[in-house]
């Protein structure tokens, strides 16, 4: 290494020293009408986390992925050791060492570990030597505390154990610099406790690890210096210490947010919705076993749970979308068991599914279609009326839309998901009980406050709630009871304070309290 | 793609300006005439003279232009059956059978029933007949559609080839019910005269014209403003959010595709109360179920484009015809030809529509746009 050749390209930690590992210097990039990275400057040094905050949309996906090499900048230049360098593809980003773990894996599911790990290597010899690369596979894994068997198929594993795969994939290449994208989205607590051992020991082996995630939570515990961006621009980076949960967030949405947890006043409430013994299998395997609970007017109920638990399964069986196999579900007072989802919405049932564009929404439609969704209509419909309540629902909102009849498609997923709730909720004859899954995945943080403080008044209001959600940090915002849903059984019931935390994140894994 | 150091794209667009949906159709036709005028000239034809009879053949003489009419009458009801069932994402591509059904059924109604009916209610009777046969004929792929998700455009394009087959059994192969027995020649059975509409005047246009045509603006209507309408878009866009909202969507399939089979068997049923009087083979060689799905594709499954989009293709059919009996005679085929240029030309424009070509010099450290072609 020549050090005086790198002095002259710039690019320098604050002392002078040694260059940054990988920068962005003044990064500009247009999609489409939106200008995704605006005259950006970042830099993460050797052995550094560095985050990269910000709402969707902000453009930290975008500058990650010109970092890797997967989309080339407009305008400016990336430096890998000071020195400026051109990617033109990820592959092009591997050579010089920089990797990027994407938030939807890429991997190949009826592979093993091992034939994942080596897909799209250069050097493989015509017949592959699987005893070879499983053995260096195992040897990655094993230095940086990823736990994984080389030979197991993919398409078997977890998401954490898939991301484990795409990380050891990483390193095994000879990554120097890893981008994570939102690599938490899909983990439960104790996944994430891992990880983030894992990054340490990545960090401390000399290599640098760019951290993306709109998680406020999270990334204050993990990283060294955090850079958060709104609106294509930096809008201010801090150092470990001096990062505080409200101030960033402030930073990321341009203004103040309420992160205080809410509860309902009491919980003397009427039982509106009661689910007693429910049973559900589907090819002899059991989906949903012996699930009882009850809520009632005024309360939320929160469900935990890491994805695929069965969660979307008691949502459907709740709004008489799927017929469970034995069992009874009561909708203020009303048997519903069996009648279908109309039926069960006509007692008073609400429900916001998880799947918001594809299910709860017609992305197509206009917003004033869409409120026509879940009303009684007649021969003809009647658009006059839903007109007017959508111009109604924009104004109360805040709804962000060119007008109500505009494809839902072109909203915002925070706006998208504005127009769902206000038809769950105030639409037509105005239901007792909603069932709401994830209602702020993938939201920004302006939306979720909203999200959350339109529930809130639902609750305030009488509502009985059910709030199914994988995001812990929501249920234990929302939530006045939260129940642990583990492999379609309630394995915990807890209070909806925050000293319950360690056990419900405990309980969401499959541990024993 | 980079010619130089010239950098061309195509860019999504956000909104498409309102022009572009009639300039694009115009600029089809335009570049199809251009297309299909290479391929005169390569067979020793003047194209522009060849368009000019072209156009006075087939749109604006008189008797070409109600020759157009009576032949687009029909064809407005297999474009507005494949518009029907395509604005659902479900294709049935099965006019042309059930267009032959529909003529079997007419057919059938106006030489069995006919006679026992007032010549007032016998037309109506022919071609309700007509459609339910239609019908009939895509049941089958509909349940199985419906019920097992079997794919609806193998079905019923194979079904095609079963009609076919029946009509040629029904007047070529058999002494049956619908070949006329008066003849050893083998022809259809002429329906009871009181089955039978008269032409305008001396033309070859018919009243059923005006049939169609209403059905397209009731079409029109109704898919907007019903509450059949709106659940079909909604099936349209994402079943699963039909299912949330307690839609059957078994009775959305089949009914749908009922319906598209109808309008194909009224079209055949059309052509029995209209000029041909009887079970016809030589419909068969007009092609007018997949012709169908070409007017109701350029229409962009819209029921009153479908009118217009019908009569362009009718015009070209029956200029391209006349061209061939002309002193000079030019092949049908290159009526053929323009077709199907016409049609690539505006899926190819459709692509345009939706993105624009961006046009960026490639500089050293960064792209100056030079131009946009909207």
């Amino acid at each position: 290494m020549n050090a005086s050749s790198e002095a002259t390209q710039g690019s320098h930690h604050e002392n002078g020293a040694t260059p940054f590992a990988l920068s962005a210097r003044n990064v500009t990039k247009k999609f489409p009408g939106v200008v995704a990275n605006k005259q950006v400057n970042f830099d993460v040094a050797r052995g550094e986390v560095h985050t990269l905050l910000g709402e969707n949309g902000a453009g930290k996906s975008t500058l990650a992925s010109i970092l890797s090499g997967l989309y080339r900048p407009d305008e400016g230049t990336v430096l890998r050791n000071g020195i400026e360098i051109r990617l033109t593809s990820p592959r092009s980003g591997l050579s010089h060492g920089i990797a990027m773990v994407h938030q939807h894996f890429r991997l190949v599911d009826r592979f093993t570990v091992a034939e994942n790990v080596v897909l799209g290597s250069k050097g493989l010899t015509f017949v592959l030597q699987p005893k070879d690369i499983e053995a260096k596979v195992a040897e990655v894994a094993e230095k940086f505390g990823l736990p994984l068997d080389p030979r197991a198929v993919v398409g078997e594993l977890s998401a954490g154990q898939r991301q484990r795969v795409e990380i050891i994939k990483a390193l095994y290449h000879g990554a120097e610099v890893l981008l994570l994208d939102e690599p938490t989205a899909l983990l439960a607590p104790p996944e994430v406790v891992k990880l983030f051992e894992t990054v340490r020991a990545m960090t401390s082996a000399g290599k640098s690890v760019v951290f993306v995630s709109h998680k406020l939570g999270e990334v204050v515990d993990i990283s060294d210096r955090i850079t958060v961006m709104r609106d294509g621009k930096v809008t201010g980076s801090v150092k470990r210490g001096d990062a505080n949960a409200s101030r960033l967030a402030e930073l990321m949405v341009g203004r103040e947010i309420t992160l205080a947890p809410r509860r309902g006043k009491s919980d003397s409430g009427e039982v509106l919705l009661s689910v007693s013994q429910v049973h559900l299998s589907h090819d002899q395997i059991n989906i949903l076993s012996d699930v009882n609970l009850k809520v009632r007017g005024g309360e939320i109920l929160g469900i935990a749970g890491v994805s695929g638990n069965g969660q979307r399964d008691l949502a459907e069986v709740i709004s008489g979308l799927r017929q469970p196999n034995k069992g009874a579900v009561t909708v203020c007072g009303l048997p519903t068991f069996g009648l279908g989802a109309r039926a069960t919405r006509k007692a008073g049932l609400a429900y916001v599914p998880e799947d918001r564009l594809g299910t709860g929404l017609a992305p197509s439609l206009s917003m004033v279609d869409n409120l026509l969704l879940t009303r009684e209509r007649g021969f003809l419909v009647d658009r006059k009326s839903a007109l007017t309540e959508a111009e109604g629902f924009i104004e109360k909102l805040e709804i962000k839309t060119p007008g109500p009849l505009t494809s839902i498609r072109k909203l915002s997923g925070g706006n998208a998901q504005k127009v769902l709730l206000a038809r769950e909720l105030f639409s037509g004859d105005m239901s007792r009980v909603l069932v709401v899954c994830s209602p702020t995945r993938g939201l920004d943080v302006g939306a979720v406050e909203a999200v959350h403080t339109l529930l809130d008044e639902a609750r305030k209001n009488g509502k009985a709630i059910l709030l199914i959600s994988e995001d812990l940090d929501e249920v234990m915002t929302l939530a006045d009871r939260v129940l642990v849903l583990y492999r379609g059984k309630i394995v915990l019931e807890a209070r909806g304070a925050s000293e319950d935390f360690e056990a419900v994140g405990r309980a969401m894994a499959g541990l024993s309290a | 793609m980079i010619v130089g150091k010239t950098r061309i794209q195509l860019e999504a667009r956000l909104t498409s300006p309102r022009w572009l949906i009639v300039a694009v159709p115009m600029l089809s036709v335009l570049l199809a005439s251009v297309v299909g005028g290479v391929f005169l000239l390569l067979t020793g034809h003047p194209p522009l003279r060849t368009y000019g009879d072209l156009l006075n053949n087939g749109y604006t003489s008189f008797y070409g232009l109600t020759d157009t009419l009576g032949l687009a009458t029909p064809l407005i009801c297999t474009g507005m059956a494949a518009a029907f069932a395509f604005r659902m994402n479900l294709y049935n591509i099965g006019q042309e059978g059930q267009l032959y059904l529909g003529m079997v059924g007419g057919a059938w109604a106006g030489i069995a029933l006919a006679p026992h009916l007032t010549p007032f209610i016998a037309v109506p009777v022919v071609l309700v007949t007509g459609a339910l046969f239609g019908a009939a004929w895509v049941l089958v792929p509909a349940l199985l559609r419906a019920r097992l998700g079997t794919s609806e455009i193998v079905s019923t394009l194979l079904l095609n080839y079963v009609a076919l087959n029946l009509i040629n059994y029904f007047i070529f192969g058999s002494r049956g019910f619908f070949r006329d027995p008066s003849t050893p020649f083998p022809q259809g059975r002429m329906i009871y005269e009181s089955a039978r509409f008269d032409p305008f005047g001396t033309t070859n246009t018919y009243p059923t014209l005006l049939v169609s045509m209403f059905l397209a603006v009731f079409l029109f209507w109704f898919v907007r403003s019903s509450n059949y309408g709106y659940e079909t878009s909604v099936f349209a866009d994402s079943p699963s959010t039909a299912r949330y909202a307690g839609m059957n969507s078994t009775w959305l399939t089949t009914s749908v595709l009922l319906v598209s089979g109808s309008l194909a068997g009224l079209g055949g049923a059309m052509y029995v109360v209209g000029p041909a009087g009887k079970v016809d083979p030589g419909i068969l060689q007009i092609g007018l179920g997949y012709a169908g799905i070409v007017v109701a594709a350029l229409a962009r499954y819209n029921f009153v484009a479908v009118i217009l989009t019908a009569i362009l293709f009718a015009g070209l059919r029956v200029g391209g015809s006349a061209l061939q009996a002309s002193s000079d005679p030019v092949p049908i085929a290159i009526a053929v030809v323009l077709q199907g240029a016409v049609l690539l030309f505006a899926l190819g424009g459709e692509l345009f529509r939706r993105n624009r070509v961006v046009i960026t010099r490639v500089t050293e450290s960064h792209q100056v746009i030079v131009g946009e072609v909207s």
